[in-house]
């Protein structure tokens, strides 16, 4: 914003609404300040300070009686109460701010301190910022002015402004700007004020309009000053509290041409000092460039960071293996094995002892009983496997010895499991 | 593009004349804004490059805004006119937004659908006849009532029409016999007693003749002499009395009314005046002489 800052041309408007060609002004470095709407703050509401009238109660008030205390022992209040007596003030309290007819508590003393100073550079800052944010047409209508059909912003006017001398004559000229409708705006906002100050010579408000800014009066004031909501201005007195009303950025103002040409030599820029104010350059910016969101966009800082973490890691939920088979299989996948194997073993137990009960009851189980039906699927394996093995030919093979003789619970699992791939249906 | 992360700042934190604030939304009063709400994004002010939808008489427009014509706000918003086909005016707007932020695009079309929505609507409503609900304004009420209150008491209606009662009567339109009450009767008397009494002051300054007919003269002496018969007898005590007496003790009408029709209210008006207050009126009650031997009774 500061350093490299373009500067656009802005044309000058004669009083009837045309471009003066050839009139073009690059635009004063004013109106690159940084704009520092908490220092126009500050600095307004010390300024504004400075006009107050002192105020105070009067310094006798509610100590013009000669009471005392009764003192303890009488069952009242130790208040100062008002001697004598024939009248209702006798005995009544005194004094206290709790007291009727006593003094307020700290009464105000005309002593106080009214008026503040405001160190000069920041005087001088805060009113490059005003200045600036007047040149922002987005600041000037979120204050509320009606800058719809302005022909530009900042808006320069040619000087034969100056002259003009009639009311007359200033309100055909504000229409021809399209001005008008910001002091239609002013017209309807005329109302009472609210409260204790329509008894007390300030009765009647209404919002600010347009502010003109002219470098030489030449009957210029007295055309403008009766039109509701404007005011005049010279350039070589700028007044914060008049660019930024209410502490407020972004007044619509209207420069005349030679007061437009007189904000370079007043302000300077950051390379040459102000020739006007002594020892002043324009505040420095924070930011060189204040369009933060292009910023993070740019290349030059992009390149520079490392590559966004786009993984997203969710908590999960822990499931319990002993409960939840998937949990189980993936911590033991031998886990399957084992379990199959039980579920299997308990299925044959269950048949063999299905089976002898039969034998020991005498009952004859019908042949679709799982048991009969397991028993039968068994003898034919065996049969099976008896035949198959009578069918391979018998190589020598090197004596080994024989596995110890298993349980007959033991063997058939082993012997069902591999025969299982060729049964056919699952058993059950 | 500079400034639009200032103006943001600035408008946010300290004050924006068209930011709206609610409990729990800010909404924004910009008659440019695309959402309705104050936000980064949607705000007409602290974007340089903008676009909007607007209806105005029924077309709709495309609004849109750069950053380099900010600074002449005259010619900020470019103005396309969308056509009347639904799909048509989705290609326009594509066509002219075609490499704008994703938001303004999607907004953009949002509002123009609701827009054309809402116009639909309206053009529906108005071909059904609507009624109109008018609200009924207290205050305005009230003060017509008790307005017409007053005004009823200011007419005086009652006062107008004995007024023309009376006219009428003395006009002749009722040539019948007609029944008064007694007190209207009464007051009447009086009154006309007092404007008497004022007039004959005047009456002397003027010195205006009547002409009186022959029939109504001699009853006019008649009751003269009765009532000066009256006078003499009682002076003090029956003077109220008398003049009571006086008038009850009146002249027939009926034959005067029948005759004398054109001068009846000249003749009205003389009898009025000299006596003491007669009015032609027939009375039905006690006749002339027995009113009399009543008085003398006392």
């Amino acid at each position: 914003m500061s350093l490299s800052v373009a500067r656009p041309l802005v044309s000058v408007y004669s009083e009837k609404s045309e471009t003066v060609q050839g009139a073009a002004k690059p635009l004063p470095f004013v109106f690159k300040a940084p704009i520092r709407p908490d220092l126009v703050n500050d600095v307004h509401v010390s300024m504004s300070k400075n006009s107050r009238q002192p105020y105070c109660v009067s310094k006798e008030a509610g100590h013009q009686t000669s009471a005392e205390s009764w003192g303890t022992g009488r069952a009242v209040a130790r208040i100062p109460r008002v001697r004598g007596g024939g009248t209702h003030r006798s005995g009544q309290g005194a004094f206290g701010n709790m007291c009727r007819g006593g003094r307020m508590f700290a009464p105000t003393k005309p002593w106080r301190r009214w008026h503040r100073r405001v160190n000069l550079r920041q005087r001088r800052a805060a009113l490059a910022a005003a200045v600036a944010a007047t040149g922002v047409p987005a600041l000037v209508q979120a204050r509320g002015h009606i800058i719809e059909k302005i022909p530009e912003l900042p808006l320069v006017v040619a000087d034969k402004v100056q002259e003009i001398n009639k009311t007359k004559q200033a309100v055909i000229f504000l229409r021809r700007l399209k001005a008008w409708s910001d002091i239609l705006k002013v017209y309807k906002s005329q109302r009472l004020r609210a409260g204790k100050g329509k008894m007390r010579n300030r009765r009647r408000i209404q919002r600010k309009g347009p502010l003109i800014i002219f470098n030489k009066d030449q009957g210029l004031t007295r055309a403008f000053r009766n039109i509701p909501g404007v005011e005049l201005l010279n350039v070589n007195k700028l007044n914060l509290l008049k660019l930024a009303p209410g502490g407020h950025l972004g007044r619509f103002v209207i420069w005349t041409q030679s007061a437009f040409g007189r904000l370079d030599p007043l302000f300077g820029s950051w390379k040459t000092p102000s020739k006007q104010k002594k020892n002043f350059n324009l505040p420095q910016p924070k930011m060189a460039n204040t369009d933060l969101t292009r910023l993070l966009k740019s290349d030059e800082i992009r390149k520079v960071l490392r590559a966004p973490n786009k993984r997203v890691i969710r908590a999960t939920r822990k499931l319990n293996p002993l409960t939840n088979n998937k949990a189980m299989l993936k911590l033991n996948p031998y886990a399957a094995v084992l379990k199959r194997k039980a579920i299997l073993e308990l299925r044959r137990r269950k048949n063999l002892k299905a089976l002898a009960d039969a034998e020991k009851s005498g009952l004859k189980l019908s042949k679709r009983n799982p048991a009969m039906k397991a028993e039968k699927l068994r003898e034919r394996r065996r049969k099976n496997i008896k035949e198959a093995l009578a069918k391979k030919p018998k190589k020598p093979v090197a004596k080994k010895t024989p596995p110890p003789p298993k349980k007959k619970a033991d063997k058939k699992p082993k012997a069902e499991k591999a025969v299982k791939p060729k049964a056919d249906k699952p058993k059950g | 593009m500079q400034h639009d992360d200032v103006v943001w700042a600035i408008i946010n934190k300290t004050h924006c004349s068209h930011k709206v604030t609610t409990k729990t939304q800010q909404f924004c009063r910009n008659e440019y804004n695309l959402t309705g709400l104050c936000s980064r994004s949607s705000c007409p002010l602290a974007n340089s490059k903008y676009a909007t939808i607007r209806e105005e008489n029924g077309i709709i427009y495309l609004y849109m805004k750069t950053a380099e014509r900010i600074m002449f706000p005259a010619k900020q918003w470019e103005k396309v006119k969308l056509s009347r086909n639904f799909e048509k005016a989705i290609h326009q707007i594509n066509e002219n937004l075609l490499y704008w932020p994703a938001f303004i695009k999607a907004k953009c079309k949002q509002r123009f659908v609701k827009i054309t929505q809402y116009l639909i609507r309206m053009r529906k409503l108005k071909l059904r006849r609507v009624k109109e609900l008018v609200p009924i304004q207290r205050k305005i009420e009230r003060r017509e009532r008790r307005r017409e209150e007053k005004a009823l008491v200011a007419a005086r209606i009652d006062n107008a029409i004995e007024k023309q009662l009376l006219e009428r009567l003395k006009k002749g339109t009722y040539n019948d016999i007609y029944n008064f009450p007694q007190m209207a009767f009464d007051a009447a008397l009086k009154a006309e007693e007092i404007s008497d009494e004022s007039e004959s002051e005047k009456e002397d300054e003027d010195e205006v003749e009547r002409e009186i007919e022959p029939e109504l003269e001699r009853e006019l002496e008649k009751a003269v002499e009765q009532t000066d018969e009256f006078v003499e007898a009682d002076s003090d005590i029956d003077s109220a009395e008398e003049s009571d007496s006086g008038r009850k003790e009146n002249v027939d009408v009926n034959s005067d009314f029948e005759s004398e029709t054109s001068d009846i209210e000249d003749v009205a008006d003389s009898v009025l005046r000299k006596k003491k207050p007669r009015v032609e009126i027939e009375y039905e009650t006690e006749s002339v002489a027995s009113v009399s031997k009543k008085k003398l009774k006392h």
